[in-house]
């Protein structure tokens, strides 16, 4: 009985302590992403003080990086209900060849085109969420099948050759152009930001999201229809992806059929990444940006030192290793916290009388 | 020995402290009593078998400093079924799961024909079928057998041909109507799952087998059968341990029978000697006191939840109502399939046949649960970890999951500021602590998480209430708090069902108790008539075998 009290007494003794390191380990998880970012900026800013600063390797960067983060804020909505879509970057292929393909080819004003591939982007989206939600194939499977389809469509609609965009109107290719030193497709991505924080963060519908890819089974005992938001999500996904497309083909103005696949692991990259900060745990817009600009202010900024070209695919893949590795390392910290919870019951619970042991059994007897 | 500790402490976590404490309470018991176990043996030899295949002697076990054995003697005969029966928590499953090698005992002997055996050391020549079946959904029949009674082999590789073959061949052994061996486990219904677990546990040729209330989610046209099957073992000479809470079961079935009551034998005879409701009493340890059960009070014209000749897995007829105001409960043993109920009445599972009325509209078939919580049906759901909890997220989402729950459209903004204000107002009524809307669920006691999530529904626009389990694990203030939170919301005209195995609840809270056996309503007790004792004596006997006063 002795050693029983003692034992019980040692983590309410310990808490005060814990609960501050929690705090602190809560306040690293959640801006850590944002220090690393002013860190990058302050060291590269230190080591190319005049370069790296300069408005036109901003805007380099933000223009050619508004496609990525596009990407990745389309990944980010699946994966709020933990399932993934490797189509995004077969898919952006294909809108980027379309767009150009249909203009030159096909003679379609730019609106139009933009409007027709927007509508395929929303079927294609639709059938990764319905192979998803109504059919259950596991959603790796299901949209790496669609990406490659979709990757054979672009080349067949090609002929596998490059459509250089001859004559595109100003205003398509203004699309991604810079006035009054704004970059427009940086502005793309900032409106689509500003949608999908409102959704994720402040909607009912963004939480049943984040609800169902916590918990499937308890989402469905709650009433939420799983199979309409996946197939929502994916929907989503499937609409940016087309978006980002649109940006990339106005942006090299030719339309290639091998371009696309290379934009996925960046994407995902950036948005398993974000999952790690902001919104410890969860993919998150904020997190997602913040990743993006990340990788390319660093990438950037190693450039300008004189690395390679090679090194972004270094940086690609390490960064990927260690953001699911920052996250299963997180998630295994909170385990341990909610055990240390569970074995402080536990033991109260077997102090109780006969009362308490009925419901212990009752809580085996249904586990 | 540290390996088998390691596998069964993984769920708790706790395994260093736990071990460390039952090795000192041994050998504090052992400085303190030296001499007891074999002193009690001696004075009382049990059996008269000359050599019984299983004797046990002066087994102890303490978890957490309580006794859950307390210095147990059993002997079990050649070709005797032996039955074991008690209540929940009674020390039954402890005893079953040291002979299995689970758990170590603390003190005592067991015997395997005379031979002294340490079964957590060395797995025994004893066959088991335990409460959790064990089996694999997503392999075979013929594989789930397999793992257990080895993979044949030709020439090193598995010999498949013979793995259905012999699959076959052990079902009909025993007599039993045999699936498709290469049938998904996933695909077969709870009975087939249930007699492939036993049949599995039996294929092995020892000479004892454990079974673990087997029945439990057996039809009776099943539990029939596994009787007979057990006859045909006890003529082949084989020895059975049966546990079980279902007492009319044992009557032409056990040769004895022993009584665990708090950790310790409180009785054991021959089956001839005893009579139902001397088992009730000792398990009970008091007098049970019987009376009729008065005529059921007159009803209103239109209840807000009829169930009219449902039936769910191949069991029932089921019809029952609940009144608006009214607090009903539905009670049963293990497996009984109480909560079956519940569930389809949730739209979680579908019914074979029946009719569901909910406020005088019948509901179709074809609706799923978010129909049902559309039109005010709300489940709390008894398995807290894997159905009610959002790992990972923090308990003001916990509360507020979902528009379905809040009742609120989901393209719908909603405040923070108010729903700050609506959290910090349900976590003080529900007394959860601490306060902190912003902390993870993960970090919270099993019984605060309790309180999130009957705080979840009682606050939702539902008019019927199904809670399994609604206060399992929380503390006993908030368990009077959470009791008068359901008598409110049922004096305002909602309807409770309570799906609860915890008999003192039921007792204390409902005005009226269904009891549930084999996925039928056995007993219907009224408030004056509604006790610990009969709710007990009802879900292990059913009505009819009932003793009266």
């Amino acid at each position: 009985m002795v050693t029983h009290r003692d034992s019980s007494a040692g983590p309410h003794a310990a808490r005060p302590a814990g609960e501050s390191a929690r705090r602190l380990g809560e306040l690293v998880a959640t801006y850590g992403l944002a220090v690393v970012f002013v860190l990058v900026m302050a060291v590269f800013g230190v080591l190319r003080p005049t370069t790296f600063f300069s408005a036109f390797n901003v805007n380099t960067v933000l223009v050619g990086q508004s496609v990525t983060a596009m990407l990745a804020l389309a990944e980010m909505i699946p994966l709020a209900t933990r399932q993934f879509d490797l189509s995004v970057g077969f898919h952006l292929g294909m809108a980027q060849v379309l767009i150009i393909g249909l203009q030159v080819n096909n003679g379609l004003p730019w609106p139009a085109a933009v409007a027709l591939i927007l509508a395929v982007a929303l079927a294609v989206g639709a059938v990764n969420g319905i192979l998803v939600a109504w059919f259950r194939i596991d959603s790796f499977i299901a949209t790496m099948g669609v990406g490659t389809l979709l990757y054979g469509v672009s080349n067949w609609y090609s002929g596998g050759q490059q459509i250089t965009g001859t004559n595109l109107p100003t205003s398509f290719t203004g699309l991604t152009g810079i006035y009054f030193h704004i970059p427009v497709p940086a502005l793309f991505v900032a409106v689509m930001a500003i949608v999908l924080w409102l959704v994720t963060e402040r909607l009912p519908v963004g939480r049943s999201l984040y609800v169902i890819g916590a918990s499937p089974r308890a989402a469905e005992l709650t009433g939420i229809r799983i199979d309409r938001h996946i197939i929502g999500t994916f929907t989503a996904a499937g609409f940016l992806s087309g978006l980002a497309g649109i940006m990339l083909g106005s942006l090299l103005q030719t339309g290639t059929p091998s371009v696309g696949p290379e934009y996925l692991l960046p994407a995902f990259a950036a948005a398993l990444l974000g999952a790690t900060s902001i919104r410890p745990g969860r993919v998150n817009v904020v997190g997602t940006l913040l990743a993006v600009l990340i990788l390319a202010f660093s990438f950037s900024g190693v450039q300008q030192l004189g690395a390679p070209f090679y090194v972004q695919y270094f940086f690609n893949g390490g960064i990927l290793i260690v953001a699911v590795g920052l996250s299963v390392y997180a998630a295994a910290r909170r385990r341990r916290a909610a055990t240390a919870a569970d074995t402080e019951e536990a033991s109260g619970e077997a102090r109780t009388s006969a009362a308490g042991r009925k419901v212990d059994g009752a809580i085996r007897n249904l586990g | 020995m540290l390996g088998r500790d390691d596998r069964m402490w993984e769920n708790r976590g706790s395994l260093s402290r736990e071990k460390t404490r039952a090795e000192s309470g041994m050998a504090e018991r052992e400085r303190r009593h030296p001499a007891r176990a074999e002193g009690r043996a001696e004075r009382n030899p049990v059996g008269n078998d000359p050599q019984p295949v299983l004797e046990v002697r002066g087994l102890a076990k303490r978890f957490f400093g309580t006794l859950a054995l307390d210095h147990v003697d059993l002997s079990v005969a050649h070709g005797e079924v032996h039955a074991l029966i008690g209540e929940n928590g009674a020390g039954k499953s402890t005893l079953i799961k040291i002979l299995a090698g689970i758990h170590p005992a603390d003190s005592g002997e067991i015997r395997l024909n005379g031979a002294l055996v340490q079964p957590h050391l060395h797995e025994p020549p004893i066959s088991f079928v335990h409460q959790d079946l064990g089996l694999v959904d997503e392999l075979s029949v013929g594989e789930n057998v397999a793992l257990v009674t080895g993979f044949p082999r030709s020439g090193g590789l598995i010999d498949w041909s013979r793995v259905w073959s012999r699959t076959r061949e052990i079902y009909a052994a025993m007599d039993i109507a045999a699936p498709d061996p290469r049938a998904l486990v996933g695909t077969l219904g709870a009975a087939g799952r249930a007699l492939l677990g036993i049949v599995r546990g039996l294929a092995r040729p020892n000479a004892l087998v454990v079974l673990d209330e087997p029945t439990a989610a057996l039809p009776e046209p099943d539990a029939r059968h596994l009787f007979a099957v057990l006859r045909t073992l006890k003529a082949n000479g084989k020895s059975v341990i049966y546990v079980t809470h279902r007492l009319n079961e044992l009557f032409g079935l056990a040769d004895r029978v022993s009584v665990l009551r708090d950790g310790r034998l409180v009785r054991s005879a021959a089956i001839g000697d005893v009579t139902p409701s001397e088992l009730v009493q000792h398990m009970l340890g008091r007098e049970v006191g019987m009376a009729e059960a008065p005529p059921a009070a007159a009803r209103q014209s239109r209840p807000l939840l009829a169930v009219k000749s449902l039936w769910i897995g191949r069991r029932g007829p089921i019809a029952f109502e609940v009144a608006r105001g009214e607090v009903v409960a539905l009670v049963g043993l293990q497996g009984a399939g109480q909560e079956m109920i519940g569930r389809a009445v949730f739209g979680a599972c579908r019914p074979d046949s029946g009719e569901i009325w909910l406020d005088g509209a019948k509901l179709a078939e074809n609706e799923g649960i978010p129909e049902r919580v559309a039109r005010g049906v709300a489940l709390l759901a008894a398995d807290r970890g894997r159905e009610s909890a959002f790992p990972g997220m923090s308990v003001r989402e916990n509360i507020l999951p979902s528009p379905c729950v809040t009742g609120e459209a989901g393209w719908q903004f909603v405040s923070p500021a108010r729903e700050r204000r609506d959290v910090a107002k349900r976590l003080e009524r529900f007394d959860v602590r601490p306060r902190d809307p912003g902390a993870l669920i993960d970090w919270l006691s099993g019984g605060n998480q309790q309180k999130v999530f009957v705080g979840r529904w009682l606050g939702s626009k539902a008019q019927l209430f199904i809670m399994e389990e609604p206060t399992a694990g929380v503390d006993v203030g908030a368990k009077f708090a959470i009791h008068g939170l359901l008598r409110d919301i049922a004096a305002k005209g909602a309807g409770v069902l309570i799906v609860s195995s915890d008999f003192d609840e039921v007792a204390a809270l409902c005005d009226r108790a269904l009891v549930v056996g084999r996925g039928q309503i056995v007993a219907e007790l009224h408030r004056g008539d509604l006790s610990v004792d009969r709710l007990i004596a009802c879900s292990s006997l059913g009505l009819q075998q009932a003793p009266a006063a």
